[in-house]
């Protein structure tokens, strides 16, 4: 495996977990704010 | 809801510009393609740093004064660092493998103390979701994050105190070891990640404020002591 493809997967598994982490975070403000007005 | 979005839309713009500055940059002539590693793992470790010493603020100020902020504050900001301690260690591990042989060393103080942080931020974040009464919850989990964050100098200067495999710093007061390129990269990236935090923790502040409103009962009484259910007292 080329040194580009590690580095290219260990970048995009790294900011693959930022936005998972603000996609969870968008899923649950929506959740909370249906509870909230329901 | 809009300025988290600001922030988000900052923080997006900032992480491609780092991103541009990491890929761009020249490769080095010992670490190769290796070396624009240095445009993840020292930024992913600083806002880990910037994160518990956050966590222990809102900590010691919920002691203080037992505001709820401080609390959610407290809790926010670990959750953001843990994430950000896994980047650290993922990335150190893969940059480890290429140039020192080994993603691993059980003996080096640096690693080692990284990885128990990690997992003493782990473990406030089980303790947090242990306890079910906001206010025994929020007295606990302010004790372990306002001691725990004893071990964010400790890593830091790990590699100054002990023998380790891993490097020493390389901005130092004297100036710095790195090829300009890569320390424009790396301080882009520590500017980028600082404005990613900002952004992370206010939606996760949000998040907690409007799932404290949907459950006003939690953050009055606890868990531990319901409301009244009129409506099943009518039905009998």
């Amino acid at each position: 495996m080329s040194d580009t493809l590690v580095v290219a997967g260990t970048y995009l598994i790294s900011y693959g977990l930022i936005v998972g982490y603000a996609v969870y975070l968008h899923i649950r403000m929506k959740r909370a704010t249906d509870q909230s007005e329901s | 809801m809009t300025r988290v979005r600001v922030l988000m839309s900052l923080a997006a713009l900032a992480v491609a510009v780092g991103l541009w500055f990491a890929l761009t940059a020249p490769p080095d002539a010992l670490q190769g393609e290796y070396a624009r590693l240095l445009g993840i793992h020292p930024p992913a470790m600083w806002l880990a740093f910037l994160a518990f010493g956050v966590t222990a603020l809102g900590s010691i100020m919920w002691l203080v004064g037992k505001r709820d902020r401080w609390d959610r504050l407290a809790s926010a900001s670990a959750e953001i660092g843990v994430i950000f301690t896994a980047i650290g260690l993922f990335t150190g591990m893969v940059w480890g493998q290429a140039v020192w042989g080994t993603p691993w060393d059980w003996q080096d103080p640096r690693l080692m103390s990284t990885a128990v942080m990690f997992f003493v931020y782990l473990a406030y974040m089980a303790l947090r979701n242990a306890i079910d009464d906001p206010t025994v919850r929020a007295r606990r989990s302010a004790i372990l994050g306002a001691i725990a964050v004893v071990q964010v100098p400790l890593v830091y200067f790990s590699v100054n105190l002990f023998r380790t495999l891993h490097q020493t710093q390389s901005i130092r007061p004297d100036g710095s070891t790195m090829p300009d390129e890569m320390l424009t990269a790396m301080l882009v990236n520590l500017v980028a990640f600082t404005i990613l935090y900002i952004a992370l923790l206010a939606a996760r502040l949000d998040v907690a404020r409007v799932e404290a409103e949907a459950h006003p009962h939690t953050a009055l009484a606890g868990d531990a002591v319901h409301p009244p259910r009129l409506n099943e007292v009518e039905d009998v």
